[in-house]
């Protein structure tokens, strides 16, 4: 773990200089400057509309940040020979991959805190403009983008992981959306099956569908939007649960990645 | 202790077909402190296989590796190699002054020193003139010869090179044949792989042949070059003057010099007529 | 070693965490779990060309969401009202992005006419589907069944009537129709509708509920039919409903499946605490 540092430093450094990413974040501002205007369409919550849309927003540019900077990574110091140049000086694999991934780390909640202020911006002058019943709460709201932030990070373990399986940058790109989905629907598909509905399913049906759940990130864990909508009160456990959650199961699966990517032929 | 061993190396694939390829069988080879060994083999022979082994790239299938006596699976055996790869590619969003920093921070150099180094390798390499551009818009032998700055920027005891004349023109060859003699007199240790048989002739100590993953010889390029001798020309002159030139093999050499000094002629020169490196070469290669 | 050690560590602690971690999440206020549809125009705008899949998807919530709250209270005592209006603006923002999506038509009358008495919201979205889904006369049904028993307006449910059998063909319908130009008996029409009902749909839930409510229904018109025999007998209205089974006109009297009470009032029908909601009594 002794290059840790180093590895970190290049991977920001090459975010930084990354064309693509300088893009994306244009994009992503560009985005905010039409919720605005999109929130006029709801007649009675404009207020709670803009706060959808900032939210929401913010969920898709992370999502699209983590997928990409995720199952990139690795490929790409594959593909362009850099990782035979890094890994023949005494820089552990471990190191290396700990080091990408709190780049992006780094990089995804950089981004989550730059997207919330943004937010932050266009939800106080679209409420300033048309105020609602609902009072504007700014912890629940900022608590929806941090966790969300989490949400991404963990999403990054899960392309980490990919990555370091494979030499080509289309599985871990699929491999990752499709577990994204999964985890973001699990929950619901979850309480359909233990609820009447799936008791006209296949005990085998149903016994696997609970194991997946058990197995996939779950990430309506990390859902607050609802709270931050409509200013509810959280519940210290919900945010105790999904702290203990994200820590347990970041941990797991790099530790996976780290142990994958050690075993790993380079040829 | 050797500064490189490597002991009953092995490394099989298994292709597309699940069919097991032997990529590397059985290698034994041990490089001693102070020499350049020059790892020579046609292309697909196992040369990159041994490297990559040698760097913890790739997981032999069997056998050990040790570099100063520290295994390769370790990271911290590679702090004292300075290692080039096979056709290099290095972060090209980074200038080559970012990229030395980039590998002495690895190496745990002080910033300052980093700084002084690289001043010095980028000179030594002619890249002082493109160290402040990104490396993406490098020619391919300006990264071959930053591919040798950054082997040599923290001044390691033992160089492994792949392939280090790759890429480059001529006066970049006869540069890196300098700074490879120039390493040898500072005492530092030289592994290199290439197939060109010019090379090995000019700088090696030792030179070991790979053929079809199977080390086929390791000997020195005097033995070498000695055991290819297969006759002698003469070069005399008679009393009557006009200068004669007869060619002899090496069991006639005595009798023959003997005859003609008996003969009061003036001998002027006596060649070896040798087999060169690339006949050697080939003669291995075609045998395994 | 350590490193073994450590993965196994943080794998029991998953273990441990994920049981209470899971019950923890089906617990969430159902609130939280239905979460925000923003409104149809501007997802109309943002889903693009997936309109369909959205529809269905927020159709989809609802109806796992109302299965989850039936299940929780299986003796169907429940506290329910608070996310009607939310189920609701769900329903509408589907069909508004789908109007020619079945479930939602059929899953506002089933959800939202009786216990929550929105029958004139619900006919309002009928209204709507029946400009696109022209074939299907379920929507007048629904429509004329609640103009009259819940609105008590026969003149449209007679039309509302006309028009579903028009295009079913059906008898049935035709004679339906035919009595809605009379204030007939309400409580009997009603166990006709259920029956019906419960009958044609394939969804156990929704069956479920049908049922509860005919049972309730038919509790009524039991306890009615008694109540107007009483009256024969006796010239008076029983004073407590307990007189009926005292002077042996019902053995015993029948259970409000909602949880409520059964009484007479001051015009001699028989009504019951619950009004045919979960919850709101005691």
């Amino acid at each position: 773990m002794k290059n840790f540092r180093v590895i970190l430093q290049a991977t920001l450094k090459s975010f930084i200089r990354d064309r693509l990413l300088q893009l994306l974040l244009v994009c992503a501002l560009c985005i905010f400057l039409i919720v605005p205007a999109l929130s006029l369409f709801s007649m009675r919550q404009v207020q709670e509309l803009s706060v959808t849309l900032s939210l929401s927003a913010i969920s898709i540019i992370l999502l699209t940040l983590t997928v990409i900077l995720g199952s990139s990574s690795v490929w790409r110091d594959l593909d362009r020979r850099y990782l035979a140049s890094i890994l023949g000086l005494p820089v552990s694999r471990t190191s290396y991959i700990l080091g990408k991934f709190t780049g992006i780390v780094i990089f995804i909640l950089l981004g989550c805190l730059l997207l919330g202020l943004v937010a932050t911006a266009v939800i106080a002058l679209v409420s300033a403009q048309y105020p609602s019943d609902v009072p504007l709460s700014w912890p629940q709201i900022w608590i929806a983008i941090l966790s969300d932030g989490l949400k991404y990070v963990l999403v990054a373990a899960v392309a980490m992981l990919f990555s370091s399986l494979s030499t080509s940058f289309y599985f871990p790109f699929i491999a990752t959306l499709v577990i994204y989905f999964c985890g973001s629907a699990s929950q619901e598909v979850y309480e359909y099956i233990t609820s009447d509905y799936g008791k006209t399913l296949s005990a085998v049906t149903r016994s696997a569908i609970n194991s997946i759940y058990y197995c996939i990130p779950n990430f309506a864990a990390f859902d607050f939007k609802v709270h931050a909508v409509y200013a509810l009160t959280l519940q210290l456990p919900g945010l105790l649960f999904a702290g203990t959650y994200f820590i347990l199961y970041t941990s797991i699966i790099l530790m996976i990645a780290v142990w994958a990517f050690n075993r790993r032929e380079l040829a | 202790m050797s500064a490189l061993s490597i002991t009953g190396l092995s490394k099989t694939y298994r292709d597309k077909k699940l069919q097991k390829v032997n990529a590397l069988v059985g290698l034994d080879l041990a490089v001693a402190h102070g020499e350049v060994f020059g790892f020579l083999g046609p292309n697909g022979a196992g040369k990159s296989t041994t490297i990559k082994s040698i760097m913890g790239l790739l997981k032999p299938t069997a056998g050990t590796i040790q570099v100063f006596g520290v295994t390769a699976k370790d990271p911290e055996s590679r702090r004292r190699i300075g290692y080039l790869p096979e056709n290099p590619s290095f972060f090209d969003f980074m200038t080559a002054r970012e990229y030395l920093k980039f590998v002495g921070s690895t190496y745990g150099m002080e910033l300052s020193a980093i700084r002084n180094e690289s001043v010095r390798v980028l000179e030594l390499l002619d890249l002082t003139q493109a160290a402040d551009r990104p490396i993406r818009g490098y020619s391919k032998g300006m990264v071959q010869r930053l591919g040798l700055a950054q082997a040599l920027v923290h001044d390691p005891d033992m160089y492994i090179l792949d392939e280090p004349m790759s890429g480059l023109d001529p006066i970049g060859r006869a540069l890196v044949k300098d700074i490879i003699r120039d390493l040898k007199q500072r005492g530092k240790t030289i592994f290199f792989s290439t197939h060109i048989t010019a090379d090995v002739e000019a700088v090696c100590d030792r030179v070991g042949v790979i053929a079809k993953g199977v080390l086929e010889s390791v000997d020195t390029v005097d033995n070498i070059l000695e055991k290819g001798v297969v006759g002698y020309a003469i070069r005399f002159c008679r009393a009557e003057g006009a200068e004669e030139e007869q060619l002899v093999s090496r069991e006639e050499l005595d009798a023959t010099l003997r005859q003609l000094l008996e003969s009061s002629a003036v001998i002027k020169t006596v060649e070896p007529k040798r087999k060169d490196m690339e006949s050697f070469f080939l003669s291995v290669v075609l045998r395994s | 070693m350590r490193y073994r050690l450590l993965f196994v560590l943080l794998i029991a602690s998953y273990v441990v965490c994920i049981v209470p971690f899971a019950s923890y999440m089906k617990r969430r206020p159902v609130a939280v779990k239905l979460g925000y549809v923003p409104s149809a125009e501007v997802l109309r705008i943002v889903v693009g060309d997936q309109k369909l899949l959205v529809a269905h998807a927020a159709i989809v919530k609802v109806l796992v969401y109302f299965g989850t709250l039936l299940d929780k209270h299986p003796d169907s005592k429940l506290v329910l009202p608070a996310e009607y209006l939310n189920m609701y603006k769900t329903l509408q923002t589907s069909v508004k992005l789908d109007p020619y999506n079945n479930d939602a038509y059929y899953f506002a009358q089933a959800a939202f006419t009786w216990e929550v008495g929105r029958a004139q919201e619900v006919n309002l979205m009928l209204d709507y589907g029946m400009k696109y889904r022209t074939w299907d006369y379920m929507l007048p049904f629904y429509a004329g069944f609640n103009a009259a028993y819940f609105l008590k307006l026969y003149e449209p449910a007679a039309s509302y009537m006309k028009k579903a059998a028009e295009i079913s063909g059906n008898p049935l319908l035709t004679n339906l129709a035919a009595r809605y130009f009379f204030e007939s008996d309400k409580s009997e029409l009603g166990i006709k509708f259920l029956e019906m009902m419960e009958k044609s749909t394939k969804d156990e839930q929704v069956r479920k509920l049908y049922h509860v409510r005919r049972t309730a229904l038919v509790a009524i018109s039991t306890i009615q039919g008694a109540v107007n025999r009483f009256k024969e007998q006796n010239g008076r209205l029983p004073e407590r409903l307990d007189e009926i089974v005292e002077q042996n006109i019902l053995k015993q009297l029948p259970v409000d499946p909602y949880g409520g009470r059964f009484y007479l009032d001051n015009s001699g029908s028989v009504k019951t605490t619950s009004k045919f909601a979960f919850g709101e009594h005691k």
